[in-house]
């Protein structure tokens, strides 16, 4: 009994937190008519008189306040001692908790959220915890609650299995549809209209590398009698490019504006806010996902400078969430369901790159904010099953999940590496313009006229997009395709004028041995200059148009681009002066030493490392989609100079920009906070405000209704009376509202009058307004510090325990409230930004 | 309703069953023969695609029994410089595929336009009943699980609940993001 001194002298009473709990809280209140050695049946439950209320009578609240332990006095305490939760439970007298969750007569909606709230990661997790508890105790009791026991313990795989295999389908569907809709602005297969042009021409033998035509594809100028070639087909077949894209880009933003305004955009701003526990409603829903699919579809089609990678994991959050709800566990805990979220996430990256392990560190890295291990290899599980889906349905006909996978295992030099962090400070430059004009572009369009024509919007650059991109070959075709092109290494099947080198391919020996560029490939070089241009200035615009898009493609071209560009520029320099001390005698064999598609890589590494500020998943994600680990190293001193390079111009990649235009309330893990404020300049009220507080156990009904009208506070500190302003306890408007009103619709009597119990045994009322006890929504272990907590700590309690709420006392009595939107105003304030921007209900 | 659509739909893929294409093949790019035996530098490339098995994609399943006349004795100069890749894909996938997506934007284009066209009209009669639903609405929001409601004429009036809940919500949404730009800018 020495290991527990707030134990009394009662040897029955069991080893547990419950009861040191239960007496701790029936000596603070103070109030207690009970003396405290009546350890056995310790009453804190208010002292209704009333007669009906047995059941509340009976409950003891526990520390979080929606579920509670019911005690049965007529069980035997004694069973099977053995086991730990038996030994927990045996200090009462037999019981069963009954959370929220599960019990018909509990008041509805309890647990959950209203839009644009924070949830309470610690009240949620302890509501798991005892849902976990009750169910691990019931499972001694029949084969039927063995079973529930069971399915309850994999549903978290199950439930990762279901997102893995949908959002692998999903993928599936949106690649084969973007790429045949893509293909349908050049032209349309005659026998089976239903194949892009790569399919069409299959097994078709004649295909003389004119940009993959055959006779079964037949071209829009075809369609009106005109030859292949010349000026009227050109004039023709440009005309039918504007108009598709511009007809697939006005349905695509007219679906999203119609059905499902939160379609827009690439979503994962939004998901990382969602997941460091902001409630978006109907952001993760079906018509969501409906018209995030199918929008993307046409967007992608539509030939803007736009990727499905974002919105691909947008689309598997929302499958998460869907599914999440076949399982209560996860449905209806919000914390828990964040967990599938990541999981999801890593999913859609997965799908998106084929690159299930680069999925799970991207979750990890990027979007998570809380990910325990279990997370970790759920997360595993899903992005496996996820791209197992995807390469099964084998979209692009590749074996590979990716259009453009290359695989490769040439040898680089050591002094490429120089080439290579000096692109990845090129990618850095690229990637900051492209932030600082992109938020400039978005924060002119929320604020200005602009932001009243979206679909308009769309429409013109779209029109723009087409217009410049059709003359030129690279702009033209599909972005993954450009990718794919850049990446690749000139071989005997590359006919594209960048692999127009001086080669005989008549020499058997060396595969490819180096060579002098001829004419196409400079002309190459300046159509991949104004390419580089033009998309940049493109994704600059396109990025945040009302359509679903995302940034990722977009990027990786950019950095092919200017890699390929530096890597001619370095292969040409081998060959015209291969006896210079850099290449150290390597390159004067006669081999083809430098291969201009792994610079394409690492400078596509390098924007995109620049843009998003990814490191170890990006470099994982690269090179996953290369099939080879020889490149990590380039990949990673690239992605470390875009880094560095981007950190040192401006300080936020391009979500947290997003997050910060938004004003979401996401308190990034990453910043640091280094004021030194105090809790006391922080905390609500200021001066000369009062504090709205209950007391607990001497309102009535009418009293906290008022309170309810008068102020608009997410939540009330409970106390022990007004003038004392002892704490004891934090009671959330929400559930008050919902169980007054839950009240006043199942107890008899219950008026205006009605005395309002929290907590406490004082002199119970007696009379006809029978009191209204509320002790099951009364969180009784609120988070507190003190008032002269450093915010630094404050802040960090915040990010790492998730909170939503701490209370502020000074000397023991309560002073005033800190929330999450606190903190982030004060956040913002001393970086000099604007504090009102901050989003929240 | 919807019955009918996955009818029209399933027809839609009988009809369409058209000329077959091959699910495999092995597609092999080689420079011309006339490279191997004029040794000219030509940069003009042939492609020969075969419906062979895996293990015979190269150049002797493929391209010898085609040019083997033109190359005679010189097989071993001229196949090293063929590249040979053996794909395959599924077209009843990218059949089944392709008519979803287009069911699915036809579906959706045609409720738009019904929502937009003929809804107004239909609302503005029924007007006063909606006002009755949106009431009662709130109330079973509020007042947790609304009673059970009865036969069939209740089954339409719950589907056009639902529907104005939906409605609401776009509505809200739409608040958000268009006019007064709070989110995804």
């Amino acid at each position: 009994m020495e290991r527990f001194p707030l134990k009394s002298s009662v040897p029955k009473m069991g080893t547990t937190y419950q009861s040191v709990y239960k007496k701790g809280v029936s000596t603070t209140n103070g109030r207690s008519v009970h003396s405290p050695s009546e350890d056995d049946m310790v009453d804190i439950t208010p002292g209704c008189g009333a007669a009906g209320l047995q059941q509340a009578a009976d409950t003891t609240p526990t520390n979080h306040g929606t579920f509670q332990l019911y005690e049965h006095s007529s069980r035997n305490s004694t069973a099977s001692p053995n086991s730990y939760i038996a030994q927990y439970f045996s200090s009462s007298a037999g019981d069963a908790i009954i959370f929220s969750g599960m019990q018909d007569d509990d008041i509805p909606g309890i647990g959950q959220y209203d839009d644009f709230h924070t949830i309470d990661w610690q009240r949620d997790i302890a509501r798991d915890r005892m849902r976990h508890r009750y169910i691990v105790k019931k499972r001694q009791d029949s084969i039927l609650d063995l079973i529930k026991g069971a399915h309850d313990a994999w549903s978290g795989w199950v439930c990762v299995l279901l997102v893995g295999v949908c959002t692998g389908v999903v993928a599936g569907v949106i690649d084969i549809g973007a790429s045949w809709m893509t293909d349908l602005k050049f032209g349309i297969c005659r026998q089976a209209f239903w194949f892009n042009r790569e399919q069409c021409c299959w097994s078709s033998n004649e295909t003389t590398f004119d940009h993959g035509n055959c006779s079964q594809w037949l071209t829009w100028p075809q369609m009106f009698g005109e030859s292949r070639e010349g000026p009227g087909a050109y004039i023709i077949s440009y005309i039918f490019y504007i108009g598709w894209a511009l007809v697939f880009a006005a349905l695509s933003a007219s679906l999203v504006r119609m059905f499902a305004p939160y379609a827009c955009g690439s979503g994962i701003p939004e998901i990382k806010t969602i997941l460091s526990g902001f409630i978006i409603r109907g952001y993760l829903g079906k018509w969501t996902l409906i018209i995030k699919v199918v929008g993307l579809i046409l967007s992608v089609s539509s030939g803007l400078s736009l990727g499905k990678e974002g919105p691909m994991v947008h689309i598997a959050s929302c499958l998460g969430n869907i599914l999440s709800y076949l399982f209560p566990k996860y449905g209806r805990n919000e914390a828990k369901k964040r967990e599938i979220l990541s999981a999801a996430a890593a999913a859609g990256v997965s799908v998106a790159f084929g690159a299930p392990i680069g999925g799970v560190l991207f979750s990890l890295e990027e979007v998570s904010y809380y990910f325990p291990l279990k997370t970790l290899w759920r997360s595993f599980f899903c992005a496996l099953i996820a791209a197992f889906i995807l390469r099964s349905i084998n979209p692009f006909g590749n074996e590979h999940s990716v259009l453009f996978f290359v695989e490769y295992n040439k040898p680089w030099i050591f002094f490429e590496l120089i080439p290579f962090v000096g692109l990845g400070i090129i990618g850095g430059c690229i990637a900051t313009i492209f932030i600082k004009a992109n938020i400039y572009w978005c924060r002119y369009r929320k604020y200005s006229k602009l932001g009243q024509y979206p679909v308009t919007e769309v429409l013109v650059v779209t029109l723009l997009t087409a217009v410049i991109a059709y003359p030129n070959p690279y702009t033209r075709m599909n972005t993954s395709q450009l990718i794919y092109l850049l990446f690749n290494q000139c071989g005997i099947s590359n006919s594209d004028p960048l692999c127009d080198y001086n080669r005989n391919f008549t020499d058997v020996n060396s595969a490819i041995e180096k060579a002098a560029a001829e004419a196409g490939v400079y002309r190459a070089i300046w159509q991949l200059v104004l390419a580089l241009a033009v998309k940049l200035v493109m994704t600059v615009f396109t990025f945040g148009i009302k359509v679903p898009c995302g940034l990722f493609i977009p990027s990786l071209a950019l950095g092919a681009i200017a890699g390929r560009i530096v890597g001619i520029g370095v292969e040409q320099l081998a060959y015209h002066y291969p006896k210079i001390w850099l290449f150290s005698g390597e390159c004067s064999t006669g081999d083809d030493c430098i291969t201009p598609g792994l610079y394409a890589m690492v400078g596509a590494a390098a924007v995109l490392g620049g843009v998003t500020r990814m490191t170890v998943s990006l470099v994982v994600i690269m090179f996953e989609l290369t099939g080879g680990v020889r490149y990590i190293v380039p990949l990673m001193a690239a992605a470390m100079a875009s880094k560095w390079v981007g950190d040192a111009l401006g300080r936020q990649g391009i979500y947290d920009a997003h997050i910060a235009l938004n004003g979401y309330p996401f308190l990034d893990s990453k910043d640091e906070f280094q004021h030194t404020s105090l809790a006391a300049d922080v905390m609500q009220p200021k001066r000369n405000e009062t504090l709205a507080v209950i007391t607990q156990d001497s309102m009535t009904v009418d009293d906290v209704e008022t309170l309810l009208k008068e102020t608009e506070h997410n939540g009330y500190p409970v106390v022990v009376s007004k003038e004392s302003q002892y704490l004891v306890g934090f009671v959330l408007r929400r559930d008050l509202n919902l169980a007054i009103a839950n009240a006043r619709r199942t107890i008899e009597g219950i008026t205006g009058q009605s005395v309002v119990v929290f907590a406490g045994a004082g002199n119970p009322p007696t009379g006809p307004p029978p009191c209204l006890p509320l002790n099951r929504i009364l969180d009784m272990a609120p988070i507190t510090v003190t008032d002269q907590t450093p915010m630094e700590t404050v802040v960090d309690m915040f990010r790492k325990l998730g909170l939503r709420q701490t209370l502020v006392t000074h000397n023991g009595r309560l002073l005033g409230v800190i929330t999450k939107k606190d903190v982030l105003r004060h956040v913002k304030q001393m970086d000099n930004e604007d504090p009102n921007s901050v989003l929240f209900n | 309703m919807y019955l009918k659509y996955i009818l029209i739909f399933l027809s839609g893929v009988i009809i369409v069953t058209g000329q077959s294409y091959e699910d495999k093949r092995c597609k092999c790019v080689c420079p011309s023969p006339a490279a191997v035996l004029n040794n000219t530098a030509g940069s003009d490339r042939r492609l020969y695609i075969a419906n062979v098995p895996p293990n015979k994609c190269n150049c002797d399943g493929v391209i010898l029994p085609r040019v083997g006349a033109d190359i005679k004795g010189r097989e071993q100069e001229f196949c090293p410089r063929c590249e040979c890749k053996y794909e395959n894909r599924n077209t009843t996938i990218i059949k089944v595929v392709v008519i979803i997506v287009i069911w699915v934007i036809m579906l959706l284009v045609v409720y738009m336009g019904f929502l937009i066209c003929l809804d107004p009209l239909i609302n503005k009669r029924a007007k006063a009943s909606y006002q009755e639903h949106t009431n009662e609405d709130d109330e079973s929001t509020v007042g947790g699980p609304s009673q059970p409601m009865g036969a069939r004429g209740n089954v339409l009036n719950r589907v056009t609940h639902q529907q104005d809940k939906w409605k609401r919500q776009v509505r809200e949404q739409r608040r958000n993001i268009y006019d007064r730009h709070t989110m995804l800018n």
